[in-house]
């Protein structure tokens, strides 16, 4: 038997295709370049650029005006041995504690309630739990300054009528921390609460009928089902509410201006008062210095919270 | 046929290559520092046949409204002028306009404690002011002054004065003109208190800005301040020990009310008797104008008490001047205006003198310019909330004896955060008049001064 050969074809009708332009000649390989040109220029405009130029930055003296010094790593240095900005993350830290756990616990609780099919006026409590998430922060956070006034607010006048002693709020050290929480609790719950129960409606009916055959009742279904499956859901919300509470800005800004005595004055309210000094350069190092924080946080909490198969 | 390819490295080499040279041009362009130092100097003063159009901000509210008025008089003088007068946020819009020298006005007003950090976006306006110099409260020519440059055209003076109840002293067999010396104050507040136990007679501050603010006239008062000409922290003298151990003398002994400038439960104390002694700056005369309707007709002004027997009676609390940017279009047209406002008798009679918003003047300060702070010339009507008293005559009285002082320092305002902050746990009775001296010198030294 004769192997089989493969030889070229000369057949001389075959005629040889015009020459092509090199831009035709590329132009199947560029197409989807061109086509995401758009998201890259814009990225490159208001992502990049921004994030280089503050890294530059960020290694000057920079004060908005005069001749920038390059310092080297003196603002990081000089951030990581300051009382102020160690303070400012311990105030974030004890608000996260004071945040993240009560939500995704209270998000949860109030997610398995808006789930179930039978709960009458489920609709206005679904309103009821997001309103607080699409009104304005800094109205709401002009009402807190009314109700938890020392002499004149609301709330103290209500446990006046109990019989209880009038709290300063605002301006005790003890007491600042925990109104500005429950500020934050009231706005953001209702985001924590739109993502567990999108989780919660992701998993299928028949797991759940499957495990009451099986005789597993409510409680047991809950640890067992609900929980694994809704993990991932639980994760993005710490992940997400890691970042608000670190990088929390406008309820110290426009509640407590940071007092009394720095005891809110939260990272991202510290940056933000390198900047309204004009060190700009210090705001700028702060700034990574925070991004490394938040990502180290994040990747811990993502671990954390990962099931073992995955 | 096959393709001809470009390689798919080499495209991606290309177009990082591409993306590094769009970034590298715009990041020249804009680093950081590239702009000159040298400040520029305004020297030409257009005559009456000045012609053109300014734009100037001001603060909103019944300034802006008084302001409106005095340009009115401003327009009839140099009809060939347009001036577009705004109402802007000042302190949050200003700075940020200077620094990228965009959309920026001709003219504006501005605190005196944050030219200085500034400078070097305004115009060096010495020549200008030159004339009127000699005329001039030496502290207001200080505050705006910059490594021996004026960037600031004086405007208001706000002498620190003594308010007091009149019937409340007179109760307490206390004469107000007696009250020469902080000692005195001390016990006249002693003496109210033993009138009536609930009284707390001596007002401080709560809000740490503006009690740092307060703490600065009593300063000025004896000739000092936070900084000295060259920037240098000078807290830990014998002036502020001096002030720190009186406010804490009053404090141990009961005498003092712990409240926020005029907010709800200060003017219910100010109201109810609680307090009586409030020592400061001549813009507290709005308090019995127009929020304390029960108590209006009580109060009355005095210089205030001197910290040594004989010793200046008076120190200023926070103050106002006009920078002209220097990159504004029409600088020469924006002093021109500023030069009415403030040395021109027409123009500070049109700013001080009685007009729609107030009927009887502006009383919340003195004009800087001497010649129009004459005690016997007023440019404000006697108050009747203050049972008819003659404030100009006090005030300007007062002002007369404001010792100068030295530039502000560009930091003063982040100084709150220590010194304003110590200065709050003193009037709380947490801290003592050393530790504030060497917490907040220790802190504004580290995060201020060896950082500008």
């Amino acid at each position: 038997m004769t192997p089989a050969t493969l030889t070229p074809v000369h057949s001389e009708r075959t005629v040889p295709a015009p020459p092509r332009s090199r831009f035709r000649r590329r132009g199947p390989f560029l197409t989807p370049y061109v086509f995401v040109a758009p998201f890259y220029v814009v990225f490159a405009t208001f992502g990049l650029y921004p994030l280089v130029y503050a890294l530059q930055l960020s290694f000057t003296n920079w004060k908005g005006a005069g001749e920038a010094r390059f310092i080297g790593l003196d603002n990081y240095t000089y951030l990581l041995t300051s009382e102020e900005f160690w303070s400012s993350l311990g105030n974030s830290a004890v608000m996260w504690l004071l945040i993240v756990p009560v939500q995704i616990v209270g998000g949860l609780a109030a997610a398995v309630l808006l789930a179930n099919a039978r709960l009458r006026l489920r609709g206005m409590f679904r309103v009821a739990f997001i309103a607080p998430f699409v009104t304005p922060l800094v109205a709401m956070a002009q009402v807190w300054i009314v109700a938890f006034d020392k002499d004149y607010g609301l709330v103290n006048h209500l446990l006046g009528l109990v019989g209880l002693p009038h709290v300063d709020w605002l301006a005790s050290t003890a007491w600042a921390k925990p109104t500005l929480a429950l500020l934050f609790l009231w706005k953001t719950t209702g985001f924590a609460i739109i993502i567990l129960l999108a989780g919660l409606q992701a998993v299928p009916a028949d797991v759940y009928e499957a495990a009451a055959l099986d005789g597993a009742s409510r409680q047991r279904q809950f640890w067992s089902l609900t929980l694994p499956l809704v993990r991932r859901s639980i994760a993005f919300l710490v992940v997400v509410q890691t970042l608000a509470v670190f990088q929390m800005f406008a309820e110290p800004f426009v509640v407590t201006k940071g007092g009394p005595y720095g005891s809110t004055t939260t990272g991202g309210l510290y940056l933000y008062n390198h900047i309204t000094a004009s060190d700009l350069g210090t705001g700028a190092a702060n700034s990574f210095l925070l991004v490394l924080l938040v990502f180290a946080l994040s990747l811990l909490s993502v671990r954390l919270l990962r099931s073992r198969d995955e | 046929m096959p393709q001809p390819t470009v390689p798919r490295r080499r495209v991606l080499r290309g177009a990082l290559g591409a993306g590094a040279l769009a970034l590298a041009g715009p990041l020249a362009a804009c680093a950081p520092g590239s702009s000159s130092s040298e400040p520029r100097k305004l020297t030409g003063t257009p005559g009456a046949s000045a012609k053109g159009e300014i734009t100037i901000w001001n603060r909103s509210g019944d300034l802006f409204k008084v302001f409106d008025k005095a340009i009115d008089a401003f327009r009839k003088a140099y009809p060939n002028v347009k001036v577009n007068h705004q109402a802007v946020d000042i302190d949050a819009k200003l700075a940020n306009t200077l620094i990228t020298g965009t959309d920026l006005p001709d003219g504006s007003f501005w605190d005196d404690a944050k030219i200085g950090s500034q400078a070097e976006h305004l115009y060096d306006l010495t020549d200008l002011i030159a004339p009127y110099r000699e005329q001039t409260s030496a502290y207001k020519l200080s505050v705006n002054t910059v490594d021996g440059r004026i960037y600031g055209v004086p405007w208001d003076l706000d002498p620190g004065l003594l308010w007091y109840r009149e019937d409340l002293l007179e109760d307490a067999g206390v004469d107000p003109a007696g009250l020469k010396t902080y000692d005195d104050l001390l016990a006249a507040a002693r003496a109210l208190k033993e009138k009536n136990s609930s009284a707390r007679p001596i007002h401080m501050e709560k809000d740490p800005f503006l009690g740092q603010l307060w703490l600065e006239m009593l300063a000025n008062q004896q000739g000092t301040s936070l900084a000295d000409a060259d920037g240098k922290v000078r807290l830990d003298s014998k002036e502020y020990r001096t002030i720190l151990t009186w406010i804490r003398d009053a404090v141990d002994d009961g005498l003092v009310t712990h409240g926020e400038y005029l907010k709800q439960a200060d003017l219910a104390a100010l109201e109810n008797g609680q307090q009586a002694l409030v020592p400061w700056a001549v813009w507290w005369s709005f308090a019995p104008q127009q929020l304390l309707k029960k108590t209006k007709g009580k109060w009355r002004a005095a210089p205030l008490p001197a910290w040594t027997p004989g010793g200046a009676r008076s120190g200023a609390m926070g103050g106002s001047s006009f920078i002209i940017p220097a990159k504004a279009k029409n600088p020469e047209l924006a002093w021109l205006l500023y030069e009415f406002l403030c040395f021109k008798q027409p123009g500070y009679t049109a700013v001080y003198g009685p007009s729609s918003v107030y009927p009887g003047g502006l009383t919340t300060s003195v004009p800087s310019y001497t010649p129009a702070r004459r005690a016997d010339k007023p440019l404000f009507q006697p108050v009747a909330a203050l049972g008819g008293q003659d404030l100009w005559k006090v005030a300007v009285d007062a002002a007369a004896t404001i010792p100068a002082a030295a530039p502000i320092p560009a930091w003063w305002t982040k100084s709150v955060d220590y010194l304003g902050n110590n200065l709050q746990r003193l009037m709380e009775g947490g801290m003592r008049p050393d530790d504030v001296i060497d917490d907040s010198t220790r802190k504004i030294q580290r995060n201020l001064v060896d950082r500008a």
